[in-house]
């Protein structure tokens, strides 16, 4: 178990963590945005920044890496709040700021680094989309890969291949639910959903005519788990119901 | 000792009060959390509490893409690791029995973890329907409950 020094906090940590990990663990703060329990770290939104030392290097060598990747070592030394690193979070959350000026999110995050205004020129074309990669990343976890970034640099955009309604998606909503921003557009109803421009079929209880999954859903769950497609048809209200009922019957055998 | 919940439908009497203590055990700044433990109402003052079986083959751990449910052997519960969930809420899905529960208000997925070892509901329940007991003792039928000493007893039978 390996412990290193957080801001001058000794903590110690799992074999495994990360110094985001040990971090959290030493109570200090380091803001993220691409950074998800459930998922690999990634890396990509470069706010979880800080000055890291290893105990074999020359005392007042420090690197800049990103904390949720990095993983942590005995001995070392980390300081989420020197100059250079809070320097570098505000380019970061300019730049954000600039590419997502009507963004919430990103309003508050670089307010709290006492940014009111980017100093870049704004998006004309305000976006929400903060690239962080958090939908395709639980697209390809959930085993879909339905939507990918695409093109390069200022072009870049999360998009279904060729901009096209894309075959693979399920219409299982992940990605939207995962956005930090909310800003992957969709709607659904008890009859028909629709995201990244694919309409999708309900699944509806044959009984009551809730619907709650799709039908490409329940199929797609059944190939992977093996659990047959009967067990997605009803909603998990009506199951209760059966289930209750089930109870009834059995004690009028008694 | 081996614990278990045990249900006795015969003597729900469906106060509630084991869906308040729920809500209110998992919420928190005083927001109930989406009730663990439903109970179907089937008349008045009857009632049915539906509650996670911790089924031994469980279809939610069989279609959890980043096993996130798993089985805590000191209990017998399946547990969720909030760590690893992704919300694709495929286990809301695939649950035969509607005990997997998508919360609105948390955005996370509700599952019954028997509270670690201690059901929050339990000591609410007035008539014993649901009870945490020795295993030997699971088996045992539950006394039938005498509703009309009870009205009586809370002084609604006059």
């Amino acid at each position: 178990m390996p412990t290193l020094q957080i801001n001058g906090r000794r903590v110690t940590v799992a074999e495994d963590a990360t110094i985001l990990d040990a971090a959290r663990k030493a109570g200090v703060e380091i803001p993220t945005l691409c950074q998800f329990d459930g998922l690999e770290p990634w890396g990509g939104c470069r706010l979880c920044v800080v000055d890291m030392s290893l105990a074999s290097w020359d005392d007042d060598w420090f690197k800049v890496v990103t904390s949720c990747n990095h993983p942590v070592e005995e001995g070392m030394t980390v300081l989420t709040n020197t100059e250079r690193i809070i320097e570098t979070r505000r380019v970061v959350l300019d730049l954000l700021l600039a590419r997502c000026p009507e963004t919430p999110l990103i309003q508050g995050l670089a307010r709290e680094h006492g940014i009111d205004q980017t100093s870049y020129a704004p998006n004309p074309e305000p976006d929400d989309c903060i690239l962080c990669g958090l939908c395709t990343r639980v697209c390809d976890h959930i085993g879909v890969s339905a939507i990918s970034s695409v093109n390069r640099g200022w072009g870049r955009e999360i998009a279904p291949p060729f901009h096209k309604a894309p075959p693979d998606c399920i219409g299982c909503l992940a990605c939207a639910e995962v956005c930090p921003t909310d800003c992957i557009p969709y709607s659904t109803s008890n009859t028909r959903r629709e995201i990244w421009g694919k309409e999708f079929e309900m699944l509806r209880d044959p009984k009551t005519g809730e619907a709650v999954i799709t039908k490409a859903q329940a199929q797609h769950f059944a190939e992977r788990s093996g659990v047959p497609t009967t067990y997605f048809e009803t909603s998990d209200a009506s199951k209760r119901r059966q289930m209750a009922k089930t109870f009834e019957r059995l004690g009028q055998l008694k | 000792m081996r614990m278990i919940y045990k249900v006795s439908v015969e003597r729900c009497i469906a106060c509630g009060k084991c869906e308040l203590a729920c809500a209110f055990a998992h919420g928190s700044e005083g927001r109930p959390a989406k009730t663990r433990i439903n109970i179907h109402r089937r008349g008045p003052e009857l009632g049915t509490p539906v509650v996670c079986f911790q089924c031994d083959d469980a279809a939610c751990v069989a279609v959890c893409p980043t096993e996130a449910l798993v089985r805590n052997p000191e209990t017998g519960a399946i547990e969720m690791v909030r760590d690893r969930c992704i919300l694709c809420r495929m286990c809301v899905a695939a649950c035969p029995f509607g005990n997997m529960l998508w919360d609105e208000t948390y955005h996370c997925v509700q599952k019954c973890d028997l509270c670690g070892g201690d059901p929050r509901c339990v000591p609410f329940c007035p008539t014993g329907a649901i009870a945490w007991v020795p295993v030997e003792e699971a088996a045992i039928p539950p006394e039938p409950l005498d509703r009309e000493a009870l009205a009586y007893e809370v002084g609604a039978g006059g």
